[in-house]
């Protein structure tokens, strides 16, 4: 049966089984909206999974018995056996689909995944093993917010003692090969991890034929499962002039530094886009069609980030509505708004959004049911309307996140290959923004608990950081927690600056284990550091009930932070 | 007097008739004093508290509001480490594109002007904290006459005397020497705080975590460290492989150690100072730091002529409500050496004052508290060290570690591994114990601690989702178990 990839050398270098750490996941987003969809526990148990076919078999060496069973269902209801290539055929080799594999694997399913060949922007017929996250999300992402963060380190270190005869220079290709040297490696890893669990990589297009029925570039493949992880990809606003702009993908593998660029958007790729502009010196306009930026994040936050965005000298235009991209006889671009127009730029980005990439797929001629803006629509084990055919990661567009993606296949493996029927658990699902300063949260936001409790104590800090008092610089930190005033328990922790997603994981272990703000009290601070204030907020910032309006109460002096709270 | 006191200095009710100037006279305005004074003049305390004059450098005779933790201690030390680490900064930006010098101009006294003024702004925030709590605050040395008084030299030298309900010692420790020949020679952590000029070759004596940060501070202004200590790693009482990932972090930052080492001499020299071994080496050093322990501040105080009790190292003995033998009589932070932490200290300070003034009797617990060492990088515990949890536990030890190359350093290609490791007791889940040695482990371990603090199962870490790219969604993803340890066995590592 046909082929594998015609495997670039992979440097298989990894000690641990962090290299994953690295490469794993994908891109923060409001986690936001979807807290507690599951309420009666028996409503887990009462739901069948519809079985396709028979028991598997798959590979001789591999049979063992799996019964796809759901709670209820009694017997199996399997018809005659029949044989397949494999027990899965996975589409699409990003953070959900590896992972969903490996999983599947190793619980003894012969797995084959299709992925189209590697590059870093992505189209019809290039991806790459890793997809999104590795390749065009969250990890160069990362590395330029990396990169670009060290001229507000170099603006720091002056009031430490250091001094720069020149200001630094920032040569953008040496990142660009670094980066991509990176990326190159992580793909090999990837392929590594496939081979390692024993998973088929087929280099190609998959696209569905039937319910068991695969087809990669002209070879057909047959399956007892398929699983759809195929990902999003960036979506440009249909306007004149739309061939000038760039998107995210493109916009982490440009020839050259933008001198004068605007970001169209105001998600969270937006945000980081900006701060990485920002800090490699580009010019920077942000127009955004709402009054803020990040909607969906606490209001507080988002205040607050485009302040200290705004202090780093990011231009905002908000309320604007982009009408057309004109191209000047010197090459240069102007955005056109329903305010008007903007002159000058080197580049304009759309960061507008990302979509489910299921067109050519074969899906509606299978069956299988799509949202109106094209995004699979499926159950809560990922099961489609297809009984054969699951979905996991953004092409679903749940919770748009790597780690989602690779719960979502941890959940799917055991519910199929495990007989352990699992569902994701979407609460209390933590993510970062990597805007500069960034943000980290978990839980509700204070609208959404306003909404959903009423009485909310909320308890806020907004202070300048040891380090600023130093650098002179005008960053500060702010702080959040949220907690039920009748239980006690803490519905939802936000922080907007240095290191916030860092602290914020370890928070979120206590949000998810549904601790109350007693609990955080009784924690001791490690000294000193930011993240010490989560556990010494002790008297609210306000007290929301639910007849009343929201009252201040005390605001605390705030300035006292560099020393302990004594 | 209105309010009512829960805990009265003698054991019978006092008349009222007896006429106090304070409800509590606290000596020494550090983390625990000041805490204690502000808390207990919260529940509506009269409050009086006595400091030195300020200055960076501690002695009988100086110390200032907000003592070793603002002054001497965390504040500065941090800022130093701020300053240090900015040379590895400029190494790594360099694959990330940056064009820099080699040699980045580094300006010592600037740094130090810098600091010293942060340190006087917020001497100054803490004297309003005080002030507006409603205490009093006066500026001399208190000595406890009786068990109700408290005499204050004030810096003409006049003295005063004060009557008080009850006294809390809060006047904290000192940096300790060790006996050798030229010790006189050797500065301490107060000194190396404020030094005129940026040393160029330093010997560091002691193991600790103090000896270990300025290792790292100055490593990283440029100068060159030899870091002298009597085990075969620093950091002892901490997680063994901890301790053996911290050693060859320093290694890599270009540090010297000489482990098993000690020193034998000191003599001034021409070339600077000259520091023999006990191993019969020689070298040379413009600055020489002894970390080799502090001493509680008790021997001026006083304590023996009313009566309460010291232990050999000098630290106030204490009971659980931080009650000395004499009933009027308390004491709170490292002058009680219990666990010499700020916020430990804050702790305690509430604790009292919740107990004394509040009519709640509160005890500190000290489960479950999370510390860092300001090496860099860092490093950060909260609960057991595997060889405290085998020794410790009934149950077998599961032990979960990850070794990675952060994601920053696949770029810079600084060869720095992050380290963590998680402890879980194999029968109940709950995590004993966590360790991370990597960028931010202090600011990644606080969320942690919390989990922690109540009783977290390796299952509800598990369940947590992670924050990608971080360093911490590793402390939520580490599935595979590297090695189960027998109760009562040994851990593998012999350290």
């Amino acid at each position: 049966m046909a082929t594998t990839l015609g495997g670039s050398p992979t440097r298989l270098s990894f000690s641990s089984s962090s290299v994953l750490h690295t490469l794993s996941h994908k891109i923060p987003f409001p986690v936001v909206l979807l807290q507690r969809p599951f309420s009666s526990p028996a409503s887990s148990v009462s739901r069948a999974i519809r079985l396709p076919n028979s028991r598997l078999s798959g590979d001789p060496g591999l049979r063992r018995s799996f019964f796809v069973r759901s709670g209820l269902q009694s017997g199996p209801e399997e018809t005659a056996s029949q044989t397949y290539d494999f027990d899965l055929f996975t589409i699409g080799a990003g953070s959900g689909g590896v992972r969903a594999s490996r999983f599947a694997a190793n619980y003894g399913a012969s797995v084959a995944v299709c992925e189209l060949p590697f590059s870093t922007i992505s189209s019809e017929t290039a991806g790459g093993v890793g997809g999104t996250c590795v390749l065009r999300g969250c990890v160069p992402k990362k590395l330029l917010v990396y990169s670009s963060k060290y001229s507000h380190d170099f603006d720091e270190s002056r009031g430490f003692g250091w001094n720069h005869e020149a200001e630094p220079k920032h040569d953008w290709s040496t990142l660009m090969a670094n980066k991509n040297a990176e990326l190159q490696r992580l793909t090999g890893i990837y392929k590594n991890i496939l081979k390692n669990a024993n998973v088929k990589l087929i280099e190609g297009r998959g696209k569905i034929v039937d319910p068991h029925t695969i087809d990669v570039d002209g070879k057909i493949y047959s399956a007892r499962h398929i699983l759809i992880a195929v990902g999003g990809r960036p979506f440009i606003l249909d306007i004149p002039g739309k061939e000038y702009a760039i998107d995210s993908d493109i916009a982490l593998d440009l020839p050259s530094k933008p001198e004068k660029i605007a970001i169209v958007g105001g998600g969270y790729i937006a945000v980081e886009f900006a701060g990485i502009f920002n800090g490699l010196k580009s010019d920077v306009h942000m127009f955004i069609r709402q009054q803020k930026v990040l909607r969906g994040f606490d209001e507080e936050v988002r205040d607050f980030v485009t302040e200290q965005m705004s202090l780093r000298g990011i231009e905002f235009h908000s309320e604007e509505t982009p009408q057309a991209i004109l191209k000047s006889v010197d090459g240069t671009l102007s955005l056109k708004t329903n305010k008007g127009t903007f002159d000058g730029f080197s580049h304009v980005m759309f960061a507008t959004g990302r979509r489910p990439n299921t067109k050519n797929l074969g899906l509606e001629e299978v069956g299988v049911k799509l949202s109106k803006n094209g995004a699979i629509v499926v159950d809560e084990y990922s099961q489609t309307s297809v009984d054969s055919i699951w979905a996991i990661g953004d092409v679903t567009d749940r919770v748009n996140l790597t780690p989602v993606a690779l719960m979502e296949g941890g959940a799917f493996a055991k519910t199929v290959f495990n007989s352990e029927p699992t569902k994701p658990d979407y609460r209390a699902v933590p993510s970062a923004v990597f805007s500069q300063p960034p943000m980290g949260q978990v839980g509700l936001t204070e609208e959404q608990a306003t909404e959903e409790y009423g009485d909310i104590d909320v308890f806020t800090a907004n202070f300048r950081p040891l380090k600023a008092t130093l650098s002179g610089l005008p960053d500060r930190v702010f702080m959040k927690i949220i907690a039920c005033a009748n239980t006690n328990r803490v519905l939802g922790v936000h922080m907007c600056g240095d290191d916030a997603p860092e602290i914020v994981q370890g928070v979120a272990i206590a949000v998810k284990a549904g601790l109350t703000k007693a609990d955080f009290d009784a924690t001791i601070g490690i000294h000193p550091t930011a993240a010490e204030e989560f556990v010494t907020m002790r008297s609210p910032t306000r007290k929301i009930r639910k007849p009343s309006s929201p009252l201040d109460e005390d605001k605390t002096s705030s300035d006292v932070k560099s020393a302990a709270k004594v | 007097m209105s309010r009512k006191m829960l805990i009265d200095g003698e054991g019978g009710h006092p008349a009222d008739e007896e006429q106090y100037d304070f409800d509590l006279f606290v000596i020494g305005a550090g983390s625990g004093g000041v805490r204690a004074s502000r808390t207990s003049a919260g529940y509506g305390a009269k409050v009086a508290i006595c400091e030195l004059p300020f200055h960076p450098i501690s002695s009988e005779v100086i110390g200032g509001v907000g003592g070793t933790c603002v002054i001497r201690g965390c504040v500065p030390k941090k800022i130093l480490v701020y300053g240090a680490s900015f040379r590895g900064e400029f190494e790594d930006a360099k694959n990330f594109g940056w064009e820099l010098n080699d040699e980045v101009g580094f300006n010592w006294k600037k740094l130090l002007h810098n600091k010293t003024q942060e340190i006087v702004r917020l001497n100054g925030i803490y004297k309003r904290l005080l002030t507006n709590a409603g205490v009093t605050m006066l500026e001399g040395e208190g000595k406890v006459v009786d068990p109700h008084v408290v005499e204050v030299t004030q810096p003409d030298g006049s003295k005063k005397q004060y009557k008080a309900r009850h006294i809390l010692i809060a006047t904290g420790s000192r940096a300790q020497r060790v006996n050798i020949p030229g010790k006189e020679l050797a500065i301490t952590s107060d000194e190396a705080l404020s030094l005129e000029e940026l040393p160029k070759h330093v010997v560091i004596l002691g193991g600790g975590y103090i000896a270990v940060e300025f290792a790292s501070i100055w490593r990283g202004m440029g100068a060159t460290v030899d870091l002298f200590y009597r085990k075969e790693l620093p950091l002892r009482g901490f997680d063994g492989e901890m301790r053996a990932v911290v050693a060859r972090n320093l290694e890599g930052r270009g540090i010297r150690l000489h482990p098993g080492t000690n020193l034998s001499e000191l003599t001034k020299t021409e070339e600077g100072i000259r520091v023999l071994t006990d191993k019969g080496d020689a070298l040379t050093a413009d600055v020489v730091l002894f970390a080799t322990g502090r001493s509680p501040n008790t021997k001026r105080l006083n304590l023996e002529a009313v009566g309460v009790e010291t232990d050999r190292a000098g630290a106030i003995k204490v009971d659980e409500y931080s009650r000395t033998n004499v009933p009027s009589i308390w004491a709170v932070g490292d002058v009680t050496n219990r666990m010499n932490l700020t916020p430990v200290a804050l702790m305690e300070g509430t604790c009292f004052s919740k107990t004394v003034f509040g009519g709640q009797p509160t005890k500190p617990d000290y489960g479950h508290i999370p510390c860092a060492v300001f090496s860099i990088p860092p490093l950060s515990v909260v609960g057991l060290s595997e060889e405290e949890a085998v020794e410790q536990g009934k149950n077998d030890v599961l032990v979960f570690t990850s070794t990675f190359t952060p994601m920053k350093n696949t770029i810079s290609g600084r060869q720095e591994k992050t380290i963590m490791k998680l402890v879980v007791d194999s029968e109940t889940d709950k995590v004993l114990g966590a360790s991370m040695c990597g960028p931010d482990a202090p600011e990644i371990m606080q969320g942690i601690a919390v989990a922690l603090k109540c009783g977290a199962t390796k299952a509800q870490l598990d369940s947590t989702v992670g924050i990608h790219p971080s360093a911490a969604e590793e402390f939520v993803t580490m599935r595979s178990l590297t090695r189960r340890v027998t109760a009562g066995g040994k851990p593998k590592t012999n350290l």
